[in-house]
């Protein structure tokens, strides 16, 4: 018997043609349904092209109903393990609590701008630099800059996000990526709230940009907020 | 499917629509049961290591000081600086000026570094090779 690969779990519904024409299916049990597809042999390649695909194919289910996206790679060895996940009450009990909502996920990065503000305040250290410009007070110097953008990430971080956190069922913040990353936040929201999150952002924006700007992507599954707690079964 | 808000501070997408937009929501998110799970995955590390830049390193510090070095903090526009308060009067003249010299810096910063604009995204590579190839040349480099 060949291998499911899942993207996620929903209620039992009509696939769009533009699934089922991707190989796509459910396998469904009491009102509860796993998306899937069948794997070829081999393992799944973490490429740019099967990120998004998983990506399309949830966020696409997300826009009629609730879906507990999947983590990516996430393989079922036969029809009946599908089965006994779907028997899962925790199963059930995230598909209810997420029956209305929507995941924002909200990045904020910082134009190079950032580093003349961040320097402003590091007179001496700019000054004995351009006097000397070793390797040693480069050092100092960017290091030193380096804190001051920390300082900054976090008090911007902290700013934004008690904003918005009323606005939200739930906020997760995670390490920006980068030199010029200034926060990342996903947000869970009412999918009617986000209308609200986006007004509350153009108003952060007229404050604080530039430096800082924003990324906001969605209403998307709530990726960030299905996560279980369940002892590993030795 | 993205558009630039009107003060062209916010990006708004609708969905993913990038590698950057997925890539931790989809490896350290969804969905995952200990007890059922069977992860099978190649290329992970490759990818992540494309994201998160290392930021505590000598290198950062030197461009982070050549950058600062460069700049001129007239630029800054809420700057309560004192070359600011002398700047008053000849405004328009002073900004027009500095601007085309932070930008003239940090261009030739940017080209030095390699950090061009769509060094957040990744509408450059249209599969795994490139990303690979990508990371590997970085992680050697450091």
């Amino acid at each position: 018997m060949s291998r499911l690969y899942l993207y996620g779990i929903t209620r039992p519904r009509d696939l769009p043609e533009r699934l089922t024409g991707q190989g796509i299916s459910l396998i469904e049990s009491e009102g509860r349904a796993a998306v899937v597809s069948e794997l070829d042999e081999g393992p799944v390649e973490a490429t740019r092209r099967n990120l998004l695909a998983h990506a399309d194919v949830v966020e696409q289910l997300h826009e009629d109903a609730v879906v507990l996206p999947a983590r990516f790679g996430y393989i079922l060895d036969s029809e009946d393990e599908a089965l006994e996940l779907l028997a899962l009450p925790e199963i059930e009990q995230l598909l209810e609590r997420h029956k209305g909502t929507c995941e924002l996920t909200l990045r904020g990065t910082y134009e190079e701008s950032v580093l003349a503000e961040v320097g402003a305040a590091l007179e001496p250290l700019r000054e004995a630099y351009r006097a000397a410009p070793s390797v040693e007070a480069g050092i100092a110097l960017g290091e030193a800059v380096g804190e001051g953008l920390a300082d900054r990430r976090a008090r911007d971080q902290t700013l934004v996000l008690d904003e918005l956190r009323p606005l939200a069922l739930e906020v997760l913040t995670s390490e920006p990526a980068g030199e010029f990353g200034a926060f990342n936040a996903a947000l869970l929201v009412e999918r009617g709230g986000v209308e609200a999150v986006e007004k509350q952002l153009e108003q952060l924006a007229g404050r604080m940009s530039p430096p800082l700007h924003f990324k906001l992507v969605g209403p998307l599954p709530p990726y960030s907020f299905v996560r279980l707690q369940m002892p590993a079964v030795a | 499917m993205q558009r630039e808000s009107s003060a062209g501070y916010i990006t708004r997408a609708p969905r993913s629509s990038g590698l950057a937009d997925v890539l931790e929501i989809l490896l350290d998110r969804g969905l995952v049961i200990d007890a059922y799970v069977r992860v099978s995955l190649v290329g992970i590390e490759l990818l992540t290591v494309d994201l998160r830049v290392v930021i505590a390193s000598v290198d950062t510090y030197l461009r982070f000081a050549e950058a600062v070095n460069r700049l001129d903090l007239r630029q800054v526009d809420d700057s309560k600086s004192v070359p600011d308060l002398f700047e008053k009067g000849g405004e328009e003249v002073a900004s027009t000026k500095t601007k085309g010299a932070v930008e003239g810096g940090m261009d030739a910063i940017k080209e030095k570094i390699g950090l061009g604009s769509g060094s957040d995204d990744d509408d450059d590579d249209d599969d795994g090779g490139n990303s690979r190839s990508r990371s590997r040349s970085r992680s050697s480099s450091r």
